[in-house]
C-alpha cells in the first residue's frame, strides 16, 4: 500500500535506522483513517456515494421503526422525528414523507415472532411494607387478650376497648397496602357498608353465640360485666385466630395475583383464562383454610377453649372471599351477602328475645329446634356456610373474568407528549 | 356569540399546554361570551388552580380524564345488550383492514355510529358507561371482533394482556362520552364549539355537534394522531395496531364532522390532509407571539456587536449545537474575530448531558484567547441563560449579536425563529419543520446536518453589514404581519363569523306575542356589559338538518317559524 505515510517517512530512501524503527507501529495509522474525507480540504475529495436504492439504505438506518411499525403513518411520524423533511423525502425519488413512509412500509420485513415484541407487565411483588402489616392484626390482638387476661377488675372495660380500636386501625392499615388493598378508583359506598357488616359478623363471633345460649336459657339478668363469671360469655378463640389469619389470607391473595397474572400474560383467549383461574380460585381458599385450621387449633387450646372449627372456619371464608370480591372491583355481591348474613344471624337472636312478649312464643322456635339439635353455634354455622358457598359460586363466575384482573399499569394515563 | 371552548389539559389551569394562546384568544374576543369544558389530566394540574379569567368567560365545567369515576349507574339487560352492539360495531372498525383513509364510507360510518350510539345509551341511562367500557363484556365483543373473519392480521393476533390494554386505553379515551354536558343549558346552549386540540378535547364538540347541531371548530397546534404515534413504541404490535386504528378513525371522524379545521403550519395541515381532512376545510392560522418585548429591540438601528453570532433556544440533542460548533471553527477560519454565544437552558437530564458535551467541545476547539499578553483572554463560545444579571429578557439575547443562527435537525414551528424576526435580526437556520415557511424570503436557510454551508452562509453575513440590515427588517415586517397575537386573534374572530354565518339559527327569539323576532340574536354585538337577550327557545334540530346550505347562508325566519 503506497500511501502518503510512506513519503513522509523521515530518512528514507536507503538509511533504515532507530528513528524509522518507531514509525512502525504508527504505519498503521493513516492507511486506517483514510477514507474519513480529511476536515479541512476545501472541497471533498470523493463525490457522495449514491447507492442505485437510496431507500434501502434509509431502511436500514431506520430498521427497528420499520420492523416495529403497524402502519405507514407511525413510520413517517419516525422519520419526521428524525428530520427527515418533504425535501429530504425528494431525494428518495418520492412526492412526501407519507409516499416514503409507505414505501418502506411495504418492504419492511416484518418478524412474525411477536413474542420478541412482548412486553409482559411485571408481577406484584412482595415488599416488605405489606408483609409486616399484616402480621400486626394478629399481635395487637393477641397482647389485648394477654391484658384482659392478667388484668382483672375496672380497667379491663378500658383494655378491651383499647385493643379493639387499636386492631380495627392495624387492619384498616394492612389493607390499604398490598395484595388485599383496593385500588383508588373502586371506592364506593359499598366498600363502607361492607367494613360495617365485618365488624358486626366479628362481633357476633366474639359474644354471640354465649348470648345466644344465655338467652335461650332466659338470660341475660345483668348487663357485661368483663369478670370470668360474665352472663355474657365472650368466645375470643375465633377472633384471635381470625387476626392472625390475616398473613395467611393476604399470602394466599398474593398468590392468586400472582399466578393469575402469569396466566393472564400466557394466554391467548379469554376462555382460556377463565378456565385456568378457576382451579386457582379454589386452591387460595383451601390454603386460607388449611392455615386456619391449626391457628384455631393453638388459640384453642392456649385459650382453654375448644377449638370453635365449624364456628370459624365458614366465617373465614367468607371473610376472605368477600374481601377477594371487593379487591378485585365487585363490591355490590359482598356488601350484599355480608349484609344478608349479618341480618339473618341478628335476626335470629332478636327472635328469641322477643318471643318473650306475651303471644309471640312461636317465634323463637326454630332457633330453639336450632340450639337444641346442633347447639347455639349452629346458627353463624349455617349462615356462614351458605353466605361462603354463595360468595365462593358468584367468585367462581366473576373473579375467573380477565377485567378483573388488568393489570394496574392500564390505568395509569400516559403523559401526552407534543 | 357565545363560544365553547373544549380544552384537554390546558386551557385554565395553571400548569395546562396551550394556556397561553388560549387565554390570549379569550382577552382578545371580549365581545363573545366564552364557556370553558376543560378535562384535566392529571390530579397535580387539577390541584394547582386555574389562571385568573376574564369576565365574559361564563361558565367553567371540568372533567377529570385521568380518574374513572363510578358513578354508581349498573346497566340492565336492554342497556347492557344495546351497549354490547354497540362496541362490537366499534370494536368491528377497529378492526377491519385498510388504513383508516382508505376505505372512507363505510368504515367509517359504522364507526361514527358506534361511537354516537354509545354516547345516546350514556345520555340515556345518565351515566354507567365507564364501568360498562371496563366491564369483560366490553373485552369479549373486542375479542370476538379480532378473531371475526376478516379482521386484519396484527389484530388476530392480540393476546389477553393486549385486549385488556386496548379495552382500558379505549375506556379512558372515550371518558367524554358519559359526561353530563351535553344538556340544553350546557353545550347545547352554545353556538359554536372551539376544540382546541384533537382526540379526547374534540369528542365533546362532535356529541354537541350530534345532539344539537352546534357547529364544531378544530384547531390542531400538534397532530394529534402523530403524537399518539410518536408516544406509543414499546407496546405489542396487536395493541399498537388497533390504537392506532382507534385514533385514525377518531380522527378521520373529527375532520369529517368539523366544520372548519385549523393547524398552526404546512406540516400540520399535511397531516390532517392526510388523515382525511377535506382540504376546503383547511386554513391555516399561524401561533402568535407577543410582539411587544421585542418592540425597543427590532426598532432600534443599532447592534451591540455585529461580530457575534447568537444562538438561542432549549439545549437538546435535536437542536444540533456540535454542528454550530463545527461551523464556527470555519467561519473563524473566515472571520477570526467573530464570537458565538450559545443562550438557553438544558431541557431535562438528556440535555444537561448533551450542554455538557458541547462545552467540552467548544474548549478543545477553541482555546481561550486574549485581546493582549497582559489581559485575562476568555473563549469565543459563550455559554449563558437568559434571566441572569447579563440578559435579562429574550430579547436582550437576540439584541447582543448581529446574526442569529439556528442549527436544529428537526423542528416544530421555531419560537425562537420567530423571536429574532420580531428582534429584526438577520438569521441564518437550516431546512427543517416550518423553518422556510416561516421565514420566507427574509432570512438564510441551508440544509440540516451540513457544518460547511451553515458557516458560509453565517460569513456572507458577517461581511455584509447593508444585507444584514435589509434582511432583519424585512424578517420584523414579516414576523409583525403574521406572527403577531393580533393576526391570531383576528383570524379565529373570522372564522367563527364565517362558521356561524353558515349554521342556520338554532335559537328562535320570540316577542310577546309569540312572533319570532327576525335578526335579535346578532353573531356579534357590541354593547357595554354582559350581553343578555330577551326570552331564547331552543329548540333541537335534527342531525341532517344542520349541513351547511351551499346556497344560502342562514334560512330566512320565515321558514324558522314556519317550523
Amino acid at each position: 500500500m503506497s500511501d502518503l505515510g510512506e513519503l513522509d517517512r523521515p530518512g528514507s530512501p536507503g538509511a533504515w535506522d532507530d528513528r524509522s524503527q518507531q514509525w512502525l507501529p504508527n504505519e498503521k495509522k493513516p492507511s486506517a483513517t483514510k477514507p474519513a474525507a480529511p476536515v479541512n480540504a476545501p472541497t471533498p475529495t470523493t463525490p457522495r456515494r449514491t447507492a442505485a436504492d437510496p431507500v434501502k439504505a434509509l431502511m436500514h438506518r431506520h430498521q427497528d421503526l420499520c420492523n416495529r411499525a403497524v402502519n405507514p403513518l407511525e413510520i413517517a411520524a419516525g422519520l419526521e422525528a428524525h428530520g427527515i423533511t418533504d425535501r429530504t423525502a425528494t431525494r428518495f425519488r418520492h412526492r412526501d414523507v407519507f409516499s416514503l413512509a409507505e414505501e418502506m412500509f411495504a418492504r419492511a420485513t416484518r418478524d412474525a415472532a411477536p413474542s420478541a415484541h412482548h412486553k409482559t407487565t411485571d408481577a406484584p411483588r412482595v415488599r416488605l411494607d405489606w408483609a409486616v402489616l399484616t402480621l400486626l392484626p394478629g399481635l395487637l390482638a393477641t397482647a389485648t387478650v394477654t391484658a384482659l387476661r392478667l388484668t382483672e377488675g375496672r380497667p379491663r372495660p378500658a383494655i378491651a376497648a383499647a385493643g379493639i380500636l387499636t386492631v380495627a386501625l392495624a387492619l384498616r392499615a394492612a389493607l390499604s397496602r398490598g395484595p388485599l388493598a383496593t385500588p383508588p378508583h373502586h371506592h364506593t359506598s359499598n366498600t363502607s357498608g361492607t367494613s360495617v357488616w365485618t365488624a358486626w359478623l366479628l362481633a357476633y363471633a366474639l359474644l354471640g353465640d354465649g348470648l345466644l345460649q344465655t338467652a335461650l336459657t332466659g338470660g341475660p339478668d345483668a348487663l357485661p360485666t368483663g369478670t370470668t363469671a360474665d352472663p355474657w360469655p365472650l368466645t375470643p378463640a375465633p377472633l384471635l385466630a381470625l387476626a392472625w389469619s390475616f398473613a395467611p389470607a393476604a399470602w394466599t391473595a398474593h398468590l392468586l395475583a400472582t399466578r393469575a397474572h402469569r396466566r393472564l400474560t400466557t394466554s391467548r383467549a379469554l376462555d382460556d383464562f377463565s378456565t385456568a383461574v378457576r382451579p386457582l380460585i379454589l386452591t387460595t381458599l383451601t390454603l386460607y383454610l388449611a392455615a386456619l385450621t391449626p391457628l384455631l387449633a393453638l388459640t384453642g387450646a392456649i385459650l382453654g377453649e375448644p377449638a370453635p372449627y365449624a364456628r370459624t372456619l365458614p366465617l373465614g371464608a367468607l371473610l376472605l372471599l368477600a374481601r377477594l370480591l371487593t379487591t378485585h372491583g365487585f363490591t355490590h355481591a359482598p356488601a350484599t351477602v355480608l349484609m344478608a348474613t349479618a341480618a339473618t344471624e341478628a335476626t335470629a337472636t332478636a327472635a328469641v328475645f322477643a318471643a318473650r312478649l306475651p303471644g309471640c312464643d312461636a317465634l323463637a322456635i326454630p332457633v330453639q329446634t336450632l340450639a337444641d339439635t346442633w347447639g347455639p353455634a349452629s346458627v353463624p354455622i349455617l349462615t356462614c356456610t351458605t353466605a361462603a358457598l354463595a360468595l365462593l359460586f358468584h367468585a367462581s363466575r366473576t373473579l375467573t373474568r380477565a377485567s378483573a384482573h388488568t393489570p394496574p399499569e392500564a390505568h395509569t394515563p400516559p403523559e401526552p407528549r407534543c | 356569540m357565545r363560544i365553547g371552548l373544549l380544552t384537554e389539559g390546558g386551557y385554565p389551569y395553571v400548569s395546562g399546554d396551550a394556556r397561553l394562546w388560549c387565554d390570549r384568544l379569550v382577552r382578545g374576543l371580549g365581545q363573545h361570551e366564552f364557556d370553558v369544558y376543560a378535562l384535566s389530566s392529571s390530579r397535580s394540574q387539577e390541584d394547582e388552580g386555574w389562571i385568573p379569567l376574564p369576565p365574559h368567560v361564563g361558565r367553567v365545567r371540568t372533567a377529570p380524564l385521568w380518574s374513572a369515576e363510578d358513578d354508581g349507574v349498573v346497566y340492565g339487560r336492554r342497556a347492557r345488550r344495546r351497549f354490547a352492539e354497540c362496541y362490537g360495531e366499534l370494536a368491528a372498525a377497529l378492526c377491519a383492514p385498510g388504513s383508516p383513509e382508505a376505505a372512507p364510507t363505510l368504515e367509517a360510518d359504522r364507526f361514527g355510529s358506534a361511537l354516537y350510539g354509545l354516547a345516546e345509551l350514556a345520555r340515556d341511562e345518565g351515566g354507567g358507561l365507564g364501568g360498562a367500557l371496563r366491564s369483560e363484556s366490553a373485552v369479549r365483543a373486542l375479542e370476538r371482533a379480532c378473531r371475526a373473519p376478516g379482521a386484519q392480521q396484527t389484530a388476530r393476533e392480540a393476546r389477553v394482556p393486549d385486549l385488556l390494554a386496548v379495552t382500558a386505553h379505549l375506556e379512558r379515551t372515550l371518558r367524554p362520552l358519559s359526561l353530563d354536558w351535553y344538556q340544553d343549558d350546557d353545550l347545547g346552549a352554545v353556538d359554536l364549539c372551539h376544540a382546541t386540540s384533537g382526540g379526547p378535547a374534540a369528542l365533546p364538540g362532535l356529541l354537541a355537534r350530534h345532539f344539537f347541531g352546534v357547529p364544531l371548530l378544530l384547531t390542531e397546534y400538534g397532530v394529534r394522531l402523530r403524537t399518539h404515534h410518536l408516544a406509543a413504541t414499546d407496546t405489542p404490535p396487536a395493541v399498537r395496531s388497533l390504537l392506532a386504528a382507534f385514533h385514525g378513525r377518531l380522527a378521520a371522524e373529527i375532520y369529517d364532522r368539523a366544520t372548519l379545521v385549523t393547524s398552526g403550519n404546512a406540516h400540520a395541515r399535511r397531516w390532517q390532509e392526510r388523515c382525511g381532512a377535506d382540504r376546503a376545510k383547511l386554513r391555516t392560522v399561524h401561533p402568535g407571539m407577543d410582539a411587544t418585548p421585542f418592540a425597543e429591540v427590532g426598532e432600534s438601528p443599532d447592534c451591540a456587536d455585529p461580530d457575534t453570532l447568537v444562538w438561542v433556544g432549549r439545549v437538546e440533542p435535536t437542536k444540533d449545537l456540535v454542528s454550530l460548533l463545527h461551523a464556527f471553527a470555519e467561519i473563524r477560519k473566515e472571520e477570526p474575530k467573530t464570537r458565538l454565544r450559545i443562550i438557553g437552558t438544558p431541557a431535562g437530564p438528556e440535555g444537561e448531558a448533551y450542554l455538557g458535551h458541547c462545552r467540552a467541545l467548544a474548549a478543545q476547539l477553541f482555546p481561550d484567547e486574549a485581546e493582549g499578553p497582559h489581559t485575562v483572554g476568555d473563549n469565543p463560545v459563550s455559554f449563558t441563560e437568559i434571566g441572569g444579571p447579563e440578559l435579562p429578557t429574550p430579547a436582550d439575547a437576540y439584541a447582543a449579536g448581529g446574526v442569529t443562527v439556528l442549527s436544529s435537525v428537526v423542528e416544530g414551528f421555531p419560537i425562537s425563529l420567530v423571536e429574532a424576526m420580531l428582534c429584526g435580526r438577520a438569521t441564518v437556520s437550516t431546512d427543517v419543520g416550518a423553518v422556510v415557511e416561516v421565514i420566507g424570503g427574509t432570512g438564510l436557510v441551508v440544509p440540516p446536518r451540513n457544518p460547511r454551508a451553515l458557516a458560509e452562509a453565517c460569513v456572507a453575513l458577517l461581511r455584509d453589514p447593508a444585507r444584514r440590515e435589509r434582511l432583519g427588517a424585512a424578517a420584523r415586517a414579516r414576523a409583525l404581519e403574521l406572527f403577531t397575537v393580533e393576526q391570531n386573534t383576528t383570524a379565529f374572530h373570522g372564522i367563527y363569523l364565517e362558521i356561524v354565518s353558515r349554521t342556520p339559527v338554532r335559537r328562535v327569539v320570540v316577542d310577546a306575542t309569540g312572533d319570532p323576532l327576525p335578526f335579535a340574536v346578532p353573531a356579534e354585538a357590541h354593547v357595554p356589559g354582559r350581553w343578555a337577550g330577551p326570552r331564547v327557545v331552543t329548540r333541537g334540530t335534527p342531525g341532517w338538518a344542520t349541513q351547511a346550505p351551499t346556497g344560502a347562508t342562514t334560512p330566512t325566519p320565515a321558514t324558522e317559524a314556519a317550523r
